[in-house]
């Protein structure tokens, strides 16, 4: 079983203009084996799992499958081959049930009517036999990104690949659920089933893959046992220079409250209750505090009643001693700037410019505008300050379509923009997510140099490392609730984990009560 | 900057308008098989006759008639052209009217409703106002800023519906069309003064407002040349016999008005900001309910200056009897402004060329024996395509990306960055 190639991938060239992609890059992956592929943003991971997946094609190089010679000119070629993909971001059309997802493009069907009962029941032994939870008469919209997940793995098992590409699968999981879907990876493998596993997470990467290959600029660095070797030689490999993996900080000198809430309820849109049930807790100038839990338990609507996105049902929110519990997002915003969770939603209009992306809340000021007319000079240097200042790299500068942006550098410049305001409060949400090792090196660097120059910053995230390597302070949500106030450098992982899964609790004078 | 390296050929604006003229063809094309088919199967028509009908589609405007022979004789027509450019008038603002509404996420149906709330509003004015009592001049901007304000009144209802109780502004603009409508047979039902009564082979009819109201020997009454006409500016001189007059200017005027405020100016970036992504901007403090609602606003005013600058030239009548039909020139703006892809100098062209069918229509009718609802045809499949102007753009850029010198300059745009510096550090391919 061991030298058993289910797919070779033979020197792959793919060149976009200026840009080589994949320059003569060649992954072997054996059957039965996950292999991961570790690169940063950039690296060429996703167009050289584009390639294998038919949406594009390589100018040199050639694909073989059980050691044949095969041309995948489409994704139905690629699932002709079985070859199935998870992407990034999902590919499942948000008003239709979760069973219509997944049958959909490979209905059974009798006379030209669909067959739903034969697909209901293939599906739910499938989702039965890994443990793949999904209710498969919601719809899409209305569950949890991680079930959504859980539908795109039941869509290639659904149509019997034998090949299973996952495409940064646990940038939008929970603890809990990366957890989950390792496991459901490894039963995978353990059938016969090859894995390709793009990441740059090392963690996960070291602990789940059998192989690694390491992509840079679009070359190959190499082909690692994951065995042979540790996360700091894998980070240098996959960064070309040492990387600094913990976040290195001063000690925090927590200053005046430039934060106060108090009571604060949020409506839930999903339920008749409260999705924020009367939080209060206060942030400090020159600190990092931290709201952490799992995802779905009010980190986001706290943040939407913060920020005015949704509008509060009860409580105080005093921000540098002024009541904005009913001010507007653009009077908040005099003193508050907000890296939102959702980059693509909210964070920037994605056919607006770079340029005119960095002005999305200052094109009113004197500097931008005479008597209501854009001073477009103006916003083209500002912009062009903030790119070379802050890194963000685009085809084109401050006229690049934001959605031409990679990922990362979206982020960059959304926290250029945000970071530039200077505001006394910055509220981050997830600012890290979906991105590579020297992104998130780069942020948590400019969140702390945020910190150090006497700002208060509330950082909400999902990840424990970053929960506990950037944050001065940390709260715990839990259904809506803070059940527990922690510090970094006392606590525990595995202590955080307890109060994120609401197994414990402190009352409120900090001690800590039986399990709830 | 933005097209640095891209030929002429390769650019969005170039796909863009090609798209369109390459809708324009294939309704013309369509047009001209209609007219072939008609040709061959009517008795009183034949192959020559379909070929003169198709020669008229494609050049009508430059047609001047018949010779004394009997054949079709072609060269400069300033009545057609003149007239042209007349209709073209309402037509370029309802364009501009459904784009800019376009430009912010909505879509404007009600154009029509807006146009005829203009329409009552300028009529009202510019024939209640006795001509004795203001200057004609004054007269005519008020009947003008009147219909303005009605037909943006009118365009709020729909803005504050979609902006408050999140109702389909499509919805909400058919409603108010049909209450326009049915608003506007009852007001000049209701009133009787404005209904024509000097021209009684006329029924249904409002005066033109060449009609001045005027207190002959002690009663009102209305007396032809005492009321206002927007000016001809020499316009009638350039082209003799048409109705063309200085409201083809000022839809310019406000053609440019608009391209301004929409790229110019901070409210412009906000409309469409809101547009491209109503979260973003409501993230961005942009106050998205204010700016559905002004949008609205602005559109339903342009629809219902387009009525203003028709009704006000003098020498056109309003049939008020329209709660069964909605004009036809606010329904055309849809097309006018999918065809000019929303761009508002575009709008001036494509309005144009609606209007040109139109007076192709008129000329099929008088010189051939063809009707001139074939032109009703054409503008349909035209609509129809510009709707799929988007495919048809794509079409055009997967041509050339089968050729791999050209897919260099095309794929940056959805596939990351491009620049020789980003490829040394690293890309972003992935």
């Amino acid at each position: 079983m061991t030298a058993e190639n289910v797919i070779e991938m033979l020197h792959i060239t793919k060149e976009f203009p200026g840009i080589i992609a994949n320059d003569d890059i060649t992954l072997q992956l054996r059957r039965g084996e996950i292999h991961a592929l570790l690169g940063e943003n950039g690296a060429g991971k996703s167009t050289l799992m584009s390639v294998l997946f038919g949406l594009y094609q390589p100018e040199k190089g050639v694909i073989k499958k059980n050691g044949q010679e095969v041309k995948i000119h489409d994704p139905n070629d690629a699932t002709a081959l079985g070859i199935g993909m998870v992407h990034q971001h999902f590919k499942l059309i948000e008003v239709f049930t979760v069973l219509d997802n997944i049958i959909l493009g490979a209905e059974t069907t009798k006379m030209g009517f669909l067959q739903k009962r034969e697909a209901r029941a293939k599906v739910e032994a499938l989702s039965q036999r890994y443990g793949l939870k999904v209710d498969l008469d919601a719809r899409v919209e209305d569950i949890t990104v991680g079930m959504q997940q859980r539908v795109e793995i039941l869509k290639m098992l659904y149509r019997d690949n034998e090949i299973l590409i996952f495409d940064e699968p646990t940038a939008v999981l929970t603890p809990q659920e990366i957890d989950e879907l390792m496991a459901t990876m490894k039963e995978f493998a353990k059938e016969g089933k090859s894995i390709l596993f793009i990441s740059h997470k090392l963690n996960e990467i070291m602990a789940v893959s059998d192989r690694v290959t390491v992509l840079r600029k679009g070359k190959c660095v190499g082909t690692v046992d994951t065995k042979d070797t540790d996360k700091q030689s894998l980070s240098n490999m996959m960064v070309g220079r040492p990387v600094q993996l913990e976040v290195t900080k001063a000690p925090a000198q927590p200053g005046a409250p430039v934060l106060e809430v108090r009571d604060l309820c949020v409506p839930s849109k999903i339920h008749k209750k409260n999705a924020v049930n009367h939080v209060s807790f206060e942030a400090r100038a020159g600190e990092i505090l931290c709201i952490a839990g799992i995802d779905g338990n009010g980190q986001t609507e706290l943040v939407y009643g913060l920020t005015g996105l949704e509008k509060s049902s009860g409580g105080t929110v005093t921000l540098c001693g002024e009541d904005i519990s009913h001010a507007s997002i653009r009077h908040r915003g005099n003193n508050m700037s907000h890296i939102p969770e959702d980059r693509h939603k909210h964070g920037l209009v994605l056919d607006f410019s770079l340029e005119q992306n960095l002005v999305l809340q200052r094109f009113n000021e004197k500097q931008f505008q005479t008597h209501g007319f854009i001073n477009r000079g103006a916003v083209r240097e500002y912009a062009g300050q903030l790119i070379e200042q802050y890194d963000v790299r685009s085809g084109q500068g401050p006229v690049t379509t934001a959605r031409s942006m990679s990922g990362g550098n979206q982020q960059k410049a959304i926290i250029a923009r945000e970071v530039d305001r200077e505001k006394p409060l910055i509220v981050a949400v997830q600012p890290t997510r979906g991105l590579d090792v020297g992104a998130i090196e780069y942020i948590h660097s400019q969140l702390v140099a945020e910190r150090d120059k006497g700002r208060a910053v509330l950082l909400v995230s999902l990840e424990l490392d970053e929960v506990m390597s950037l944050s001065d302070r940390i709260l715990v949500m839990y259904e809506g609730e803070i059940v527990g106030e922690l510090d970094p450098k006392q606590t525990t992982v595995q202590e955080l984990g307890l109060y994120m899964a609401g197994a414990k609790r402190m009352d409120e004078n900090g001690k800590e009560e039986k399990g709830a | 900057m933005k097209n640095q390296g891209k030929t002429l050929l390769q650019r969005d604006g170039t796909k863009t308008v090609l798209a369109s003229l390459l809708s324009i063809v294939i309704g013309l094309v369509v047009g001209s098989l209609l007219v072939l088919l008609v040709g061959l199967f009517s008795d009183n028509l034949g192959l020559s006759s379909a070929w003169e009908g198709i020669r008229l589609i494609f050049f009508g405007i430059l047609s001047t008639g018949r010779s004394a022979v009997g054949n079709l004789t072609w060269g400069f027509n300033p009545q057609s052209i003149g007239n042209m450019l007349f209709r073209a008038t309402p037509l370029i603002l309802t364009g501009l009217s459904v784009s800019v509404a376009f430009k912010t996420g909505l879509f404007n149906i009600g154009a029509p409703g807006q146009y005829l709330m203009g329409t009552m509003t300028t009529l009202a004015i510019a024939l209640g106002i006795p001509s004795s009592a203001l200057p004609g001049p004054v007269i005519w901007l008020l009947a003008f800023l009147g219909g303005m304000l009605a037909g943006g009144l009118w365009g709020c209802i729909p803005g504050l519906v979609k902006a408050f109780l999140n109702i389909n502004e499509v919805l909400a603009c058919i409603m108010t069309n049909w209450i326009a409508a049915n608003l506007v047979t009852w007001f000049f039902d209701a009133t009787k003064v404005f209904q024509n009564t000097v021209e009684n082979t006329k029924s249904s009819y409002v005066y033109k407002t060449a009609y001045g109201r005027t207190l002959v020997d002690g009663t009102w009454t209305y007396v032809d040349g005492n009321g206002v006409q927007t000016a001809k500016l020499g316009l009638d001189k350039l082209f003799p016999g048409s109705q063309v007059n200085a409201g083809i200017l000022i839809a310019i005027l406000i053609a440019v008005g608009v391209y301004i405020l929409m790229t110019k100016t901070t409210l412009g970036y906000q409309l469409k900001a809101c547009g491209a992504n109503r979260h973003a901007a409501r993230y961005a403090g942009i106050n998205d309910k204010r700016n559905i609602v002004l949008s609205m606003a602005i559109a339903g005013a342009l629809a219902g200056a387009g009525a203003a600058l028709y009704y006000l030239s003098g020498n056109t009548e309003f049939y008020w009897h329209t709660y069964q039909t909605l004009p036809a020139t606010g329904f055309n703006g849809i097309p006018v402004a999918l065809l000019a892809a929303n761009n508002p100098i575009g709008v001036i062209f494509t309005g144009c060329f609606m209007s040109m069918l139109n007076i192709v229509g008129l000329q099929l009718t008088n010189l051939t024996a063809y009707n001139e609802y074939i032109t009703d045809v054409i503008i349909s499949v035209i609509v129809y395509l510009s709707a799929f102007s988007l495919l048809i753009k794509m079409l055009l850029s997967a041509r050339k990306k089968d050729k791999p010198e050209q897919a260099a300059a095309d794929t940056p745009a959805e596939d990351g960055p491009a620049g020789e510096a980003s490829a040394e550090k690293g890309g972003e391919q992935a």
